[in-house]
C-alpha cells in the first residue's frame, strides 16, 4: 500500500497528525500494532493540564490548551473535555515560596496563565482540602477530557477524511529506497514519502530502525479509580512538591493518579501494579482529602508508557534521516500536547516548519551526553 | 479454626487454597493428609461454599428440607474443620499474582500471603440473564434466593420464579417443602433441548441418579399445583406505570401462542451457572470458550494446572462440575502439587488420584447431558431488543452498545473504554459474557476470537483506607 505519510502508532499523538494531516488533504495511512489507543492513550488520567508545564513545553502547552477548548466541535464528538480548572496544592510555606520564584520565573517570560491562591482562596475551591494545606496555584483553562474518548475521535474524524488505520499490524522492518520509506509488517509492505514514529513505549524500536538512537525507557504509571462519591471537588487537582494528582468527575467517581510507577513487561503488552505503592498513593490522597478516607477503590491499572532522560519529549525532523519525523517519549505528560503535536507534525510534513521551537526536543539532544 | 493476627505478620506456606467450598475443601483435607503446609482463604463466616452454606449451622428448624445433597456437605465440612490448615474465614481476596503472592482484607487491614503453589477454588456464579426488566428492583437471581435461605432462613411468598436448569428447581422445591406459596414457575427450557439432550443419554446413563434429579423436581413442583408455564418465551419484566420508586411488579411472557401476564412483588431469575473469572482473568490465565457450556474457562491440564506457573484451578470456577466434581477436582489437584513439593511420589499421585478421573469422566458424560437440557435460549443471552440493559452498574443498553460498536469499539476493552460497559463494581461480572457473545455475533465470528475484559485487581471493592495500611517497605537512602 501507498501513501505520502505513513504514521507508526496509534495512539494520540499519531491520530491527531493524521487528522490534521488528511485536513490538508494529505494521504495518510496509520499502522497500530495492537487497536488504536490501546496503551497510555487509552487509559492514562485523562488530566488536560497546562499549570506547572516545564519552560520548554510552555508555548506548546498553551497552544495546545486553546485547541482543546472547542476540540469536540471540532472533531464533531465528544472529547469528554471539561474545563474544570486545575490546581496544584501547596502543603507548607516552602511550596509557597517555590510557587513565588515560578510565577517570577513565568512573569518575566511573559506567561500569566498561572495564578497563585493563599490559604483562603484554596479553600473557596476545594472546601475539604486538609487543614495543614496553606495554598496553592490555579489555572482556569485546564480540565479533564476522556482519553479513549479523544484518541477514538481524532482517529473518526481522520478516517472521515480519508485517513486509513490498520490495526494488529506491527513493523517489522524499515529502508529507505531512494526517496521512499519502505515498511514492512508481517503480511504487507508500505511505501511513503514521509515517516511519522509516534510508536509510544515501543518508539525507541522505531527510531532505531530509522537510524536514531534514543535514550528511552518505558514504564508504567498506575491509576486507581473509586465508585461514584458525592460531590466534592470541581477542579483537578495535584499537589506543588507531593505526588498527588486526583479529580472526580462527572458521574462522582474519583480517578487518583500521581506518577508511582508499576512493572512495565514491554515484550508481552502487559504491566504489574507496585501494590506497595499504591498504598502510599491512598495515603497521600488522605492526608490532604480526609473526605477520601471512606472511599471504595473500584479497578486499579496502569499503562505502557515511554519516558525520556530529562522527562521532555522527542518531537521534530529525525536528525539522521530525512522525511522521517519523532512525536514521542512524552513521559507521562503527554495528552493534553496531543493536538499541538498533530498540528506541529502536519505543519513538519507540509510547510517543511513550524513557528515553535523545537529545540529541547530534539532527537539528538543527548548524543554526547554521558547520562 | 480461624487465625489471630499476630500470627499473620509475614505469613507463607506449601499451598495456598482460595475458597473454602468443595473444591477447596477436599484440596485442603488432602494436601493436610500428605503433610503439605496449607493456608486457606475464604470470605464467608464458616465453610461450605455456596452449595453447602451454613451447613454445620443451619438457621432453619429441619435442615433436611434443603435435601439430601445439602446435608451430605456436612461430612466434607467437618473433615475440613478438623485438618491441618490454617483457615482464614471472612478473608476476602482481593488480588491474585502469579508471583504467588495474595492480598487480602481481614479483619480491617490487609494482609498479604505468599505461597509455594496456589489453588484457585473461588466457584461459580449465576449467569447473567439479560432480559427486559431483568435490572430493576424486586427482580433478584434465585441464587440469591438460596443465599437468604441458607444464611439466615428468610423467604419471599408468592414470587415468580423465571428459567431453566436444576437449581432453579431446587429452589422452588425447597420454599414448597416449607410450605411457602410460589406465585408461578416460568420455565424457559425449549422443546427441542429434550430431544437434544436424550441423545446424550447412553452416555450419561451411568449417572442415573443424579440425571433424573432435575426433573424429579420439576414433578415435585407440578405436583403441588404450583402453575408451572413451560417452553416460554418473550419475557417482559416490567414496573407499574408511574411508580416511585420504580420496581418490578409484573411479567408477561410467551407460553403456548398465549400472551400471559401475571403481577408479583419478588421475581427469581435463573438460567444455569458460569465460572466466576474474576481470579483467574485478572491473574492472565489463559482462558477459552466452552461451546458445550456457553462460557468463558481457565484452560488448564488435567491436573488443574494453568498456563501460569504454580497456578492451579479446581472446582466451577475452572469449569461447571457441580459439587462432586468439585470435590473430585480439589482432590486431584492436590495430589498433583503433592508431587510437585516433593511430598509424592509420581506413581503414588496416578494411584491415589485413579478414582476420582474415573468419576470426572462419568460425570463430564452426565455434565454434557444437562448442559444440552437446560442450555439458555440465544435471545436470553444475547438481547435483540435495544432497551434491555447489557451493564447494570453502568446502565448501558443494547442500543447504546451498538451504537459504540458502529464507531469502532469492536472488542470487549475499546467497547468497555468507549461506554463504560464493564467499568463498575462488579468488574464485568454480570455483562462480560453478554458482551463477548454480542461481539462475536455482530462481527460474525467466533467467541474465542473476539476474548474478554483485561480484568485488574482489586477483584472487590476495597476500602481506601485499609488499601493505604498495607505495610509498605522504605526505600533505603541513597548513599
Amino acid at each position: 500500500m501507498n501513501a505520502e505519510v505513513i504514521i507508526i502508532g496509534g495512539g494520540i499523538q499519531g491520530c491527531a497528525s493524521a487528522y490534521y494531516l488528511a485536513q490538508a488533504g494529505v494521504k495518510v495511512i496509520v499502522l497500530e500494532k495492537d487497536w488504536v489507543s490501546r496503551h497510555a492513550s487509552g487509559v492514562n488520567a485523562g488530566g488536560v493540564r497546562s499549570l506547572g508545564r516545564h519552560i520548554a513545553e510552555v508555548p506548546l502547552s498553551i497552544a495546545s490548551i486553546e485547541m482543546w477548548q472547542n476540540l469536540s466541535e471540532e472533531l464533531s464528538a465528544d472529547t469528554g473535555f471539561r474545563r474544570k480548572k486545575l490546581i496544584n496544592i501547596a502543603a507548607d510555606e516552602s511550596d509557597m515560596q517555590t510557587l513565588r520564584a515560578r510565577e517570577r520565573q513565568m512573569h518575566a517570560l511573559g506567561y500569566y496563565h498561572e495564578q497563585i491562591l493563599d490559604d483562603k482562596e484554596l479553600r473557596q475551591h476545594l472546601p475539604n482540602v486538609a487543614e495543614h494545606c496553606v495554598g496553592g496555584v490555579l489555572s482556569h483553562t485546564d480540565g479533564y477530557a476522556i482519553p479513549y474518548h479523544t484518541t477514538s475521535a481524532y482517529r473518526r474524524a481522520a478516517q472521515a477524511l480519508g485517513a486509513v488505520f490498520i490495526e494488529g499490524e506491527a513493523v517489522e522492518n524499515i529502508r529507505k529506497v531512494g526517496q521512499d520509506w519502505h515498511i514492512q509488517s508481517q503480511t504487507s509492505d508500505y511505501q511513503a514519502r514521509h515517516l511519522v514514529n509516534c510508536a509510544g513505549a515501543w518508539a525507541d524500536k522505531i527510531a532505531v530502525m530509522i537510524g536514531d538512537n534514543v535514550p528511552m525507557s518505558y514504564s508504567a504509571p498506575m491509576l486507581m479509580i473509586t465508585t461514584r462519591m458525592p460531590h466534592f471537588a470541581t477542579p483537578v487537582v495535584g499537589a506543588v512538591s507531593r505526588p498527588l494528582s486526583f479529580k472526580q468527575f462527572e458521574n462522582g467517581t474519583v480517578l487518583i493518579g500521581g506518577g508511582a510507577k508499576g512493572f512495565a513487561d514491554r515484550e508481552h503488552n502487559r504491566t504489574r501494579l507496585d501494590y506497595q505503592k499504591l498504598a502510599v498513593g491512598a495515603q497521600n490522597v488522605a492526608e490532604f482529602f480526609p473526605i477520601m478516607k471512606r472511599a471504595s477503590i473500584n479497578r486499579m491499572w496502569s499503562g505502557l508508557e515511554a519516558y525520556m532522560p530529562d522527562n521532555l519529549p522527542v518531537i521534530g525532523f529525525s536528525p539522521s534521516s530525512e522525511n522521517a519525523l519523532h512525536a514521542f517519549g512524552f513521559s507521562a505528560h503527554g495528552f493534553q500536547m496531543g493536538p499541538i503535536v498533530g498540528k506541529i507534525i502536519s505543519q513538519l510534513i507540509i510547510n517543511r516548519k513550524t513557528s515553535f521551537d523545537l529545540t529541547p526536543f530534539k532527537a539528538d539532544r543527548f548524543e554526547r551526553k554521558v547520562l | 479454626m480461624t487465625e489471630s493476627l499476630q500470627e499473620t505478620a509475614q505469613i507463607s506456606c506449601d499451598i495456598l487454597i482460595i475458597g473454602a467450598g468443595p473444591a477447596g475443601m477436599m484440596a485442603a483435607i488432602t494436601a493436610c493428609e500428605n503433610g503439605a503446609d496449607v493456608i486457606v482463604l475464604h470470605d464467608k463466616p464458616s465453610p461450605g461454599g455456596q452449595i453447602y452454606r451454613n451447613v454445620d449451622n443451619s438457621p432453619l428448624p429441619d435442615a433436611n428440607i434443603l435435601g439430601e445433597d445439602y446435608t451430605q456437605g456436612g461430612e466434607l465440612v467437618a473433615r475440613f474443620n478438623a485438618c491441618s490448615a490454617r483457615v482464614f474465614s471472612s478473608a476476602s481476596v482481593w488480588h491474585v499474582g502469579d508471583n504467588g503472592e495474595a492480598l487480602f482484607s481481614y479483619q480491617g487491614t490487609t494482609q498479604r500471603v505468599s505461597a509455594l503453589e496456589i489453588i484457585v477454588a473461588n466457584g461459580a456464579m449465576e449467569r447473567p440473564f439479560p432480559i427486559e426488566g431483568w435490572h430493576l428492583p424486586n427482580v433478584m437471581s434465585a441464587g440469591a434466593a438460596q443465599v437468604m435461605l441458607k444464611s439466615d432462613g428468610i423467604v419471599s411468598d408468592d414470587a415468580v420464579f423465571i428459567g431453566t436448569g436444576p437449581l432453579l428447581y431446587l429452589i422452588v422445591a425447597q420454599y414448597l417443602r416449607l410450605g411457602v406459596k410460589v406465585k408461578a414457575l416460568i420455565d424457559t427450557t425449549e422443546k427441542a433441548n429434550y430431544l437434544k439432550a436424550t441423545q446424550q443419554l447412553p452416555k450419561a446413563f451411568a449417572q442415573l441418579g443424579m440425571m433424573t434429579k432435575g426433573l424429579g423436581l420439576l414433578n415435585e413442583i407440578r405436583a403441588s399445583g404450583t402453575p408451572c408455564y413451560r417452553f416460554v418465551k418473550d419475557i417482559q419484566i416490567s414496573a407499574a406505570e408511574h411508580a416511585k420508586p420504580e420496581q418490578a411488579s409484573q411479567v408477561t411472557f410467551q407460553c403456548a401462542n398465549e400472551t400471559v401476564t401475571l403481577q408479583a412483588d419478588q421475581f427469581f431469575l435463573h438460567q444455569g451457572v458460569i465460572p466466576n473469572l474474576n481470579i483467574t482473568r485478572s491473574l492472565g490465565l489463559a482462558h477459552h470458550w466452552n461451546a458445550q457450556q456457553l462460557c468463558w474457562q481457565p484452560t488448564l491440564d488435567n491436573w488443574g494446572a494453568s498456563s501460569v506457573p504454580y497456578i492451579s484451578v479446581a472446582g466451577d470456577c475452572s469449569a461447571i462440575v457441580g459439587a462432586i466434581g468439585a470435590q473430585n477436582m480439589g482432590k486431584i489437584v492436590a495430589l498433583n502439587l503433592l508431587y510437585r513439593l516433593d511430598r509424592l511420589k509420581l506413581e503414588k499421585r496416578d494411584e491415589l488420584a485413579t478414582r476420582a478421573m474415573q468419576d470426572m469422566q462419568q460425570l463430564n458424560r452426565f455434565r454434557a447431558f444437562i448442559d444440552s437440557l437446560y442450555r439458555p435460549r440465544d435471545i436470553h443471552r444475547m438481547p435483540e431488543k435495544s432497551s434491555v440493559v447489557v451493564c447494570r452498574c453502568e446502565e448501558q443498553n443494547l442500543a447504546q452498545l451498538e451504537q459504540a460498536f458502529g464507531e469502532q469499539a469492536s472488542g470487549p476493552n475499546e467497547l468497555k473504554l468507549m461506554t463504560r460497559c464493564g467499568m463498575g463494581p462488579c468488574q464485568g461480572r454480570m455483562c462480560g459474557t453478554t458482551v463477548s457473545e454480542l461481539l462475536a455475533k455482530w462481527r460474525n465470528t467466533g467467541v474465542a476470537n473476539v476474548g474478554y475484559y483485561h480484568l485488574r485487581s482489586p477483584m472487590r471493592l476495597l476500602n481506601l483506607e485499609e488499601l493505604a495500611k498495607l505495610e509498605t517497605v522504605a526505600p533505603r537512602s541513597a548513599q
